[in-house]
């Protein structure tokens, strides 16, 4: 694409990569950048501008108490001692879509945010999730991390009976298992994370067993 | 797995972008090293745009708990997570600071900014990674480009904002901001290539 849409939208690159373009004009560059690539990959470029420039600025120290409230606010702390509810958000999938929006820099993804027609190309990678289940109930979540080599997090809580160590096997479409590792529970509650040795991608899901070889949960990624 | 057994002993070796999808688990003590991790970053880029600690406060918490709520689509190949969340925590700090001020931003504050992207002390001219071959680049701008991204970059001012703030027309306050960019890109291009 070529002419007097990519003339005009260069008068404004720069602009729209350091996120200062006011609403209408940037809602209608956006919309070109949808159909060029070549304006597209421009802007892109420019956004390592200011992306640079925030990264000139100096790190400060936080007030005292500020972890806390911080800890707090994201509802992860004080731990009860008795049994916990289990606990997790997840983002509205309007919301992660527009974060998650498909041209280079965090400058204009974010400036991307709430304006019309963004595109989502990536939201295949990173985090997948499943639930880990018990008897028909939610007994916690499972993820698997398919960039940075393959992680893997998980917590449950089984219940105060439950007694560990846990042994987590990750499970492929063939049946096939890869022990990932084991954890202890401390209340019938743990979690855990490392490198999932395998390739997480393929993982089709996640099998907990006690020592004796009983499962206690397990896991199925959808596709 | 010896050296595995909890997570604990392994949070300080995890990478940013493991730690971040430890985040979503919302663990007490994935949430606290995410925390610790990353805190000095957020409020700094945020007391930097707003220079005001309180204010600077509300938006770092608002900026963890954004991470937070969108930890599941962080995308490791559009940048790392510290770019990520500096850029979570600089979008809320220019929302906050249109709310509440009314002049974009105190001329000494900004002559202060300035000081601080553009100085070169011995240390910092010897290394070379992104953020001083940004610094470098910068410094090489004439002193009213310099201002104008700044201005836009930083406080995120408008080309109208800029214009009013520096007395000058509308073109040529988009033409400062433009130069500037299309500036600081190229010297980083040519200094990649060496
Ligand atoms: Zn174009």
């Amino acid at each position: 694409m070529s002419g007097m849409e990519c003339e005009r939208l260069r008068e404004l690159d720069a602009e729209l990569a350091l996120g200062v373009l006011p609403a209408r004009e940037r809602a209608e560059a956006v919309a070109h950048l949808d159909r060029c690539p070549e304006c597209r990959e421009r802007v892109g470029r420019l956004t390592a501008v200011g992306d640079g420039l925030l990264a000139l600025l100096p790190r400060a120290e936080p007030p005292v108490g500020f972890e806390s409230r911080v800890v707090t606010a994201l509802g992860a702390a004080p731990v009860p001692k008795r049994r916990r509810r289990y606990r997790l958000r997840l983002a509205a999938a309007g919301a992660a879509a527009a974060v998650a929006c498909g041209f280079g820099g965090w400058t204009v993804a974010t400036v991307v945010e709430g304006a019309p027609a963004a595109t989502s190309q990536h939201t295949d990678g990173g985090l997948r999730e499943a639930a880990l289940v018990s008897a028909g109930h939610e007994v916690g979540r499972i993820y698997a991390h398919t960039g940075d080599g393959g992680w893997v997090y998980m917590s449950v809580d089984l219940g105060s009976h439950a007694r560990g160590p846990v042994r987590c096997l990750l499970v492929h479409a063939d049946g096939s298992t890869t022990p990932a590792g084991s954890f202890p529970l401390h209340d019938g509650y743990g979690y855990w994370g490392a490198p999932a040795g395998t390739d997480t991608a393929a993982v089709t899901g996640a099998r907990l067993t006690a020592p004796d070889g009983t499962v206690l949960a397990t896991a199925h990624f959808s596709e | 797995m010896p050296g595995m057994w909890r997570i604990g002993l392994s949070l300080g070796r995890m990478s940013d972008e493991a730690l971040l999808s430890g985040l979503a688990t919302g663990d007490p003590e994935l949430v606290v090293a995410f925390v610790r991790r990353f805190q000095r970053n957020v409020f700094g880029v945020a007391l930097a745009v707003l220079g005001d600690t309180q204010l600077a406060e509300d938006v770092a918490q608002q900026t963890f708990e954004r991470a937070w709520r969108h930890a599941q689509v962080y995308d490791p190949r559009r940048g790392s997570v510290r770019g990520w969340l500096t850029a979570i925590a600089h979008n809320l700090a220019i929302d906050t600071a249109r709310a509440r001020r009314a002049r974009p931003v105190d001329p000494e504050d900004l002559d202060a900014m300035l000081g601080v992207v553009t100085e070169t002390p011995e240390r910092r001219a010897l290394a070379d990674d992104d953020a001083e071959r940004v610094r470098r680049a910068v410094a090489q701008l004439p002193e009213e480009q310099a201002r104008a991204l700044v201005m836009a970059g930083i406080y995120g001012m408008t080309a109208r904002e800029v214009a009013d703030s520096e007395h000058v027309p509308l073109g040529t306050a988009k033409t400062r901001i433009r130069t500037g960019t299309l500036k600081v890109r190229t010297l980083l291009e040519s200094e990649e290539k060496r």
